[in-house]
């Protein structure tokens, strides 16, 4: 194999283990080429450092390339070195042109799910009494106000959801309300989207803003009908 | 066994094929999200801002854009009957033209549509820029046709009752429906005299754009369905007008090429020489 053939099979195995491997771990997600390509450059820099450390390693290391590349006493190899050749030149003008065009994307605009409530909507309990008669009143405001996104299964499925984005949330989805308490709820009900920060993109977002309609009670009690109907319960401070 | 040679060559080439697999990976994710902005093409020789069936239109790519029942503020409609728009764009680089094409069953007086754009370099709330709490938002720009009055009126809005026409009108439009459907061209100059109130097009950059169509028809007691804030609405998406070809990026790939080639005529002297000496 030679000292050149390790190192090889190394930086293949890493991608391999990057592209394929890590992706499919729990928890994890694909990895951008970006930082692929970082992390195979680094791996390649360690593998030039740690082959150049002695003499003889180094020129077990290099010796093979500068062979290829020199075209001594290479035989069969010789076209593949006039392939590299060619390609090596393309590829440099082909990223430089990737890299260079302007982009057809429009700009991409993150935004925040769950942006931070202002202060005064933070900690505050629901004041009205958990009866089955206020959550069946809930549920009755709900079906009324709400429905026609969010859905009568509470799924974000409504009628009239298609064609806003951000789509109307997920109630039985676990990352929406099982992850926010009452008062967070409370906020973005009264508010609406008009009442998001500008990391949440309030330009975009068609929820009404409830408080100009609906008296804080029936808020209260919608928040009650919403957990219940979509088998959620509030987040709590443990 | 084999020649070290043969080996080293074998792995050359796998290395090769993954760094191609890395570069053509990190190419085609770009392309994922296309239909999400209207792209004006460039054209030479007048925009068709009077023929929503010219043959122009075909070499604009259509974009559609699904719509919902206003339901962001009072009055609200629970249905409506327009579930997407298709639209294209072309221009000229001095006039651009929009061709807005929906389904509808039927013909009526009050089939309306309309387009609108976010102002400058504020953002506007879709629903015609209302305020925002914790953003300064800006105005936008409607461009509103209607059958009946077979014209475009040019507007502009900052929150919820403050919809009023321009004292310019800039704006030209004309609809055409056939076999159920509408098709409706809005037109104007890419840039107005008055950036305050008019969305300017600059070719190259990303404004933001919404759609709003009424289907004119009427209920049984004879009132309309369709009317004022009751309508079909998208969210903003994004419409650039195409800049002039640039060939920039051709001579800096050449430039970068030559001068890769270059280096390694410099590195295989070197590296001979060095073997020789």
């Amino acid at each position: 194999m030679g000292a050149l053939g390790k190192p090889i099979i190394l930086m293949v195995g890493m991608y391999a283990f990057l592209k394929f491997v890590l992706p499919n771990i729990p928890g994890s997600a694909p990895l951008p080429s970006s930082l692929i390509f970082l992390y195979l450059l680094l791996t390649a820099s360690g593998i030039v450092i740690f082959e150049t450390l002695s003499g003889e390693s180094k020129d077990a290391f290099w010796g093979p390339i500068q062979r290829f590349l020199t075209g001594e006493n290479i035989g069969g190899l010789q076209s593949l070195r006039y392939g590299v050749f060619i390609l090596f030149p393309l590829l440099v003008g082909w990223q430089t042109y990737g890299s260079t065009a302007v982009s057809d994307l429009p700009p991409t605009e993150s935004r925040t799910i769950h942006p931070a409530p202002p202060g005064e909507y933070t900690g505050l309990s629901n004041p009205v009494p958990k009866t089955p008669e206020n959550i069946m009143q809930g549920k009755g405001f709900y079906a009324a106000y709400c429905s026609p996104c969010h859905g009568g299964n509470f799924d974000g499925k409504g009628p009239a959801a298609r064609g806003y984005i951000p789509a109307p949330a997920n109630f039985a989805d676990p990352t929406t309300i099982a992850m926010l308490q009452e008062s967070y709820l409370f906020w973005r009900i009264k508010k609406g989207g008009v009442g998001l920060p500008i990391e949440g993109a309030p330009w975009k977002s068609a929820m009404p803003r409830w408080e100009v309609e609906l008296p804080d009670e029936w808020i209260w009690k919608i928040i009650m009908g919403e957990y219940d109907g979509a088998h959620q319960s509030p987040r709590t401070w443990e | 066994m084999k020649p070290a040679n043969q080996i080293i060559g074998q792995v050359l080439r796998v290395g090769i094929g993954v760094l191609t697999a890395i570069m053509v990976g990190g190419v085609t994710i770009g392309f994922a999200q296309e239909s999400v902005s209207v792209r004006a093409t460039l054209m030479t020789g007048g925009v068709p801002v009077d023929d929503p069936n010219a043959a122009a239109w075909s070499s604009a790519p259509p974009a559609t854009f699904p719509m919902s029942p206003q339901v962001h503020w009072q009055n609200r409609i629970q249905e409506v009957t327009v579930k997407d728009v298709i639209v294209r764009a072309l221009h000229d680089g001095k006039q651009v033209a929009v061709l807005v094409e929906y389904a509808d069953p039927t013909q009526d007086p009050d089939d309306a549509a309309a387009l609108e754009f976010m102002v400058g370099d504020k953002k506007a709330h879709f629903a015609h820029g209302q305020p925002m709490l914790q953003v300064e938002g800006g105005p936008v720009n409607i461009w509103f046709w209607k059958n009946k009055t077979a014209k475009a009126v040019d507007m502009n809005a900052k929150g919820f009752g403050t919809l009023k026409a321009q004292e310019h009108q800039d704006v030209k439009a004309k609809g055409i429906y056939s076999n159920g459907t509408w098709k409706v061209v809005f037109s104007r100059d890419l840039s107005t005299g008055h950036a305050e109130e008019d969305v300017q097009i600059t070719p190259g950059q990303f404004i933001s754009i919404a759609f709003a169509v009424w289907d004119g028809r009427k209920d049984g007691a004879g009132d309309l369905v369709e009317k004022g804030s009751q309508k079909a609405v998208s969210s903003w998406w994004y419409f650039r007008a195409d800049a002039p070809p640039d060939y920039s990026g051709y001579m800096y790939a050449a430039i970068a090429a030559a001068l890769a080639l270059g280096f390694q005529f410099v590195l295989i002297r070197k590296l001979k020489k060095g073997q020789s000496a």
